[in-house]
């Protein structure tokens, strides 16, 4: 959509202009799009690239050049996002005709855009099926509406000299294409066919083959007989097996050394909204169904249908569902000739980024891998898949990846100074601001690997690169241990600490453009709190940079340093020996000693852990193999509606609501009641616990927007009892959509609460 | 270091806030060309002895709660301290100096015990305690007992060893299970009342030091006692900036060390050993050198452990998939990071 409307001072007759346009205007068919136009409104003059954005001179009768600016914005192609700059009177040499000039080679000025990369459009699905076409089945195929764009770039300007395809020379057929203003490929950077483009690689023992057809033949019999392949995608490697064949899903699970983390499953598309296959396993709504099929083809988790029929392991015990359809031309082949769901996993080593390069591929999943498609255009960027979920009757982003990375907002103002922000030590992303912009990186893993942090600080330097911006400020998590502690040491800018939670209420407040005071819920598994404490039950009054802590809980001591979040048993033990109550002594022993002598013990705080706890405690997970893989079961297994408790209120010394957690231990270990009505009451509580501060801030701060942020609020079944709940009472909800509500909105945060500090 | 006011008890755990203290407080005003801070011991290179031998002197006290513990006690312990500081200098101990500061109401029998269990690991090598001084400390000044110990030794005057000698792909050998001693002693002093066969690995590593001098690969050997195995890294590390990566599963770790780690939380490599040898040893003689030290003694669990990397490179462990994770350096209390 047109951001900007045109501001030109009126014109006189027969007079020249010169627009500058910035945005997505580079390879989206924008330049094809002003050459049609000024013909049709019988204009002279040119429209050319820069390295930041476009530039538009016309000349003609007054009428028509005014005809041509209402135009120019309002209609672009789909994905160009054209933003006026600057619209003046021009007085140079006007040429006789209009037309496209290619050559540029004028430096970034910080105004560039780096596109995210795009799933098949239409146009080249259409082509990629027709026997007819030169490029029936390739898989590369592409056009200005689709195709790779951020995995492939090494700089701005936008141009095939600048990506990973320069090494491919364009053949007769593609060069016509890639030069006619009047093709769909004019300029279509990634342009490439069967006589000139990538190639497929298929390995498996001492077999390879270098085919575009053989190769996928060769996948498809590979993932029939059950077994593991890694495919080269467009953001990195995937591992695939048949999703119907259990033993085939154990074996990963096994080799990957994965036991229970849901796989998300691709489909291939199917029946006149591409849905049917979908429907069988999978209770799409209006809205996940228009993420499924969105351009940005993200994972979008979905309640497993009633005739949901697929290998039980593949989301073991959990109610919800990862499901895809097919982004690129060769996914798209491999799904539609498998003509049947099969799972893709990104291929990487557990909280690493995924692996990219053949090499790291054959290397690093040798033994986990049955064969390999490979291809020879190169990954330069990494990029996982992108995961959305519904909450609350909105679509709401959970992992920022290939398709939405990086991802573009407006701040409030202009800044001054540019600012990097360094994110978090889990579900790392990295953020970018300078004048208006912030420019979120994908997804990058955890930061506790020594691969992670090099991706950090590569797309650190990219991204000055790509935009020329040096930042003069860098803010990061106030937690003094985050791994790129070290890395920090070593730069000159200025450093602002934000504290973890802070910086979720910043970037729900930042997201939602909300400029007046409101109470925000920053709900989490952990966080550094200014008071020693492990935060992540806190609730703040204010907006970024004046946060007044009003309400927490009553923290807990727990023991055993990180391994409490991967041992959810040493939080309800904690929580149990907290309250004079025994929890199982099989081999808890040493720990209990340790947690009375204080031996590495933390107080803390974290609403995160109670879901941890409330899942031990029924009995569900005692130990995590992924992340947030007790609340997940637990939110999983709840039925029904849930009776809740009430949980007091009290004012600390410090004028500090806190909420006493000490009767949810009843609740759960009330063996009368079911597990399944247990959870539910669990999460209806913690909704009611939210209405009752609420209400205490209402009536003291006389507030009405009530805003939820943190990981914990990704549990779908407490955010929307909670919004449901907020609104019977009057309130505003607040809540994330395009951010994640995680720890990958965190760097944004860190940017929204730096510069209002 | 320089937002602290007071001395923590971080200062003392052999990480970051430790060596920053030696440098920036201690190290500083005595500068002078024979004191590295990298090295437990020094090289009188100034004194002439007869032959193609070198002087070497080291020094360290001790405190530890309890005094006594599954393996050992500080009498023994201050002993093997000292003696393995100068055999990773390549040195043979020859004579100890003994100052002992004394709490006002040690049991006499207790000082008895230790002293004896110190005489007896220098008699059996053969070292002699030629001079020394004690002091008694008001009660609440002291806690108990407190041995310092300074020695003396020499080495061939042709064998240089230092971490200005390590290479990029050297491979590093640790000569038995870590940790040992960290975790018995944390048992021993938290009496936690269990049943365990945790029991500390304080010994002499001259039999080990000694089999290795052979070998002109060597380029380093160190003792890892406070900070553990990571430290020894980091402290290569900080030295040469050259990281390493450690291979998880080759590293030998005791059921009973592993288990008690995982009961409360912490990581073996960061605990302290008293009886085990680090060595950096050029790639193409680990073998043989990994050969050498099982020959010297018992030793089945010695093994290669990692390598040397590049420049800049982090000090990382290899996960058994094939994850590497960033080994950080040991921190003033540790927080947990995970979320």
């Amino acid at each position: 959509m047109p951001s900007h409307k045109s501001n030109c001072a009126k014109h006189s007759s027969n007079s020249a202009k010169r627009w500058l346009i910035s945005g997505h205007v580079q390879s989206v068919g924008f330049r094809p799009y002003v050459f049609k136009l000024a013909q049709e409104h019988d204009l002279h003059g040119w429209v050319k690239n820069l390295a930041d954005g476009v530039e538009i001179i016309a000349s003609g009768n007054s009428h028509s050049l005014a005809e041509f600016e209402n135009a120019l914005l309002l209609s672009p192609p789909p994905l160009a996002r054209p933003r006026l700059v600057s619209c003046d009177y021009f007085s140079g040499k006007i040429p006789e005709k209009f037309s496209i000039q290619t050559n540029s080679n004028e430096k970034s000025n910080g105004h560039g855009y780096v596109l995210p990369d795009f799933c098949i459009c239409d146009d080249c699905l259409q082509e990629l099926h027709d026997p007819n076409n030169r490029r029936y089945r390739y898989p590369f195929i592409n056009c200005t509406q689709c195709g790779p764009r951020y995995t492939v770039i090494n700089s701005l300007p936008y141009a095939r000299c600048n990506t990973t395809m320069h090494s491919f020379e364009l053949c007769p057929a593609c060069a016509t294409e890639y030069n006619n203003p009047a093709d769909r490929r004019f300029h279509a950077e990634p342009i490439a066919c069967p006589d000139c483009g990538p190639t497929l690689e298929f390995r498996s023992g001492n077999e390879s083959v270098r085919s575009n057809t053989k190769t996928i033949d060769h996948t498809i019999k590979a993932l029939r007989e059950g077994k593991i392949v890694a495919a080269k995608g467009i953001g990195g490697y995937h591992l695939m097996c048949d999703a119907h064949n259990e033993e085939a899903v154990a074996r990963l699970r096994e080799r990957k050394k994965r036991p229970d983390k849901p796989f998300a499953v691709l489909f291939p598309r199917r029946g006149s909204d591409d849905l049917t296959m979908v429907r069988q396993h999978a209770d799409t709504d209006d809205i996940s169904a228009d993420m499924l099929c969105h351009a940005r083809r993200p994972i979008v988790l979905v309640p497993k249908a009633d005739t949901f029929s697929l290998a039980t392991n593949i989301a073991p015990r959990l109610n919800q569902l990862g499901v895809m359809l097919p982004h690129s031309p060769l996914q798209e082949l491999i799904s539609n000739d498998f003509d049947g769901p099969l799972i893709a996993t990104s291929a990487n080593i557990s909280g690493e980024p995924v692996l990219i390069t053949e090499s790291e591929v054959e290397r690093h999943l040798n033994k986990v891998a049955d064969a390999f498609l490979h291809h020879d255009r190169e990954i330069i960027h990494p990029a996982d898949d992108s995961v959305f979920s519904t909450v609350s009757n909105k679509s709401s982003a959970i992992r920022l990846g290939r398709g939405i990375a990086p991802l573009e907002l407006e701040l409030p103002f202009e800044l001054s100074a540019p600012i990097l922000a360094l994110g978090c030590q889990m579900k790392n992303t990295v953020a970018m601001a300078w004048d208006k912009r912030v420019v979120i990186s994908p997804h990058i893993g955890e930061l506790g690997s020594a691969r992670s942090i090099s991706l950090m600080t590569q797309i650190i330097k990219e991204m000055q690169n790509f935009y020329n911006v040096t930042p003069q400020i860098i803010t990061c998590d106030a937690h003094p241990g985050f791994s790129y502690q070290q890395w920090l040491k070593n730069q000159e800018a200025k450093v602002i600490k934000v504290l973890h939670h802070h910086a979720h209420a910043s970037a729900l407040t930042g997201e939602n453009n909300i400029n007046e005071p409101l109470l925000v819920f920053t709900w989490d598994g952990l966080g550094y709190g200014d008071d020693e404490s492990l935060w992540g039950g806190e609730t703040f009054y204010g907006q970024p940079g004046q946060w007044h802590r009003v309400a927490s809980f009553r923290p807990w001591k727990a023991a055993g340093g990180d391994k409490v979040p991967q041992q959810p048993w040493r939080s309800a033990a904690a929580l149990h020996w907290s309250n004079n109550q025994t929890w199982q002594t099989d081999d808890t022993d040493m720990a209990y000693q340790a947690w009375q002598k204080d031996i590495n013990c933390h107080n803390t705080t974290a609403v995160g852990r109670l879901f941890d706890a409330a899942a031990a405690t029924l009995g569900l997970v005692n130990k995590a193999t992924f992340e947030a893989h007790a609340p997940s079961w637990l939110e999983s297994i709840a039925e029904g509606k849930g009776r809740a408790v009430t949980l007091p209120i009290e004012e600390d010394t410090q004028g500090i609501w806190r909420t006493d957690w000490q009767p949810l231990l009843e609740l759960l270990n009330n063996n009368n009641s079911s597990i399944k009505q247990r959870s539910a009451d669990f999460h209806s509580t913690l909704a009611e616990n939210i209405i009752q501060q609420a209400l205490l801030a209402r009536e003291k701060f006389k507030v009405n927007k009530i805003g939820l942020s943190g990981g914990v609020f990704q549990n779908r079944r407490l955010s929307d009892e909670t919004i449901i709940l907020l609104e019977q009472h009057g309130f505003e909800a607040i809540t994330h959509s395009t951010v994640p509500c995680n720890d990958a909105g965190i760097s944004y945060g860190q940017i929204i609460e730096a510069i209002n500090k | 270091m320089t937002k602290h006011e007071y001395v923590t008890l971080a200062h003392g755990n052999g990480g970051c806030l430790m060596r920053e203290l030696i440098e920036q407080v201690i190290s500083k005003p005595l500068a002078n060309s024979q004191l590295n801070i990298n090295n437990d011991s020094a090289i009188l290179s100034g004194l002439n002895i007869t032959g193609d031998r070198e002087l070497v002197m080291s020094s360290d006290s001790f405190t530890v709660q309890p005094w006594k513990f599954p393996g050992g006690d500080i009498g023994s312990l201050a002993a093997h301290g000292v003696i393995n500081d100068l055999a990773v200098a390549a040195a043979e101990p020859s004579h100890f100096s003994l100052n002992i500061i004394i709490e006002e109401g040690l049991k006499i029998s207790t000082l008895e015990q230790a002293i004896e269990s110190l005489a007896r690991t220098c008699k059996e090598h053969d070292i002699a305690v030629v001079c020394g001084d004690t002091k008694v400390v008001p009660r609440g000044e002291g806690s108990g007992l407190y041995l310092a110990v300074t020695g003396i030794g020499t080495k061939p005057a042709s064998i240089r060893l230092g971490m200005e000698q390590i290479k990029p792909g050297d491979k590093i050998i640790v000569s038995g299970s870590v940790g040992d001693h960290g975790a018995a002693i944390m048992l021993a002093r938290e009496s936690f009342g269990l049943q365990s066969s945790l029991k500390s690995d304080a010994a002499s590593i001259l039999p080990i030091s000694r089999a290795l001098l052979s070998f002109s690969g060597l380029r380093f050997m160190r003792d890892p006692t406070r900070g553990g195995l990571a430290t020894v890294a980091h402290e290569i590390k900080h030295a040469t900036q050259l990281g390493a990566i450690l291979k998880e599963e080759a590293i030998p770790i005791s059921e009973a060390v592993r288990s008690m780690c995982e009961m409360l939380g912490y990581d073996p490599l960061y605990l302290a050993c008293e009886g085990r040898l680090v060595a950096v040893v050029a790639a193409d003689q680990a073998d043989m050198a990994l050969e050498a030290i099982r020959q010297s003694g018992d030793y089945t669990d010695a093994a290669i452990i990692g390598e040397i990397r590049n420049q800049d490179d982090d000090v990382c462990i290899e996960t058994e998939i094939g994850g590497l994770r960033i080994l950080p350096e040991l921190e003033n209390d540790p927080l947990p990071r995970i979320c």
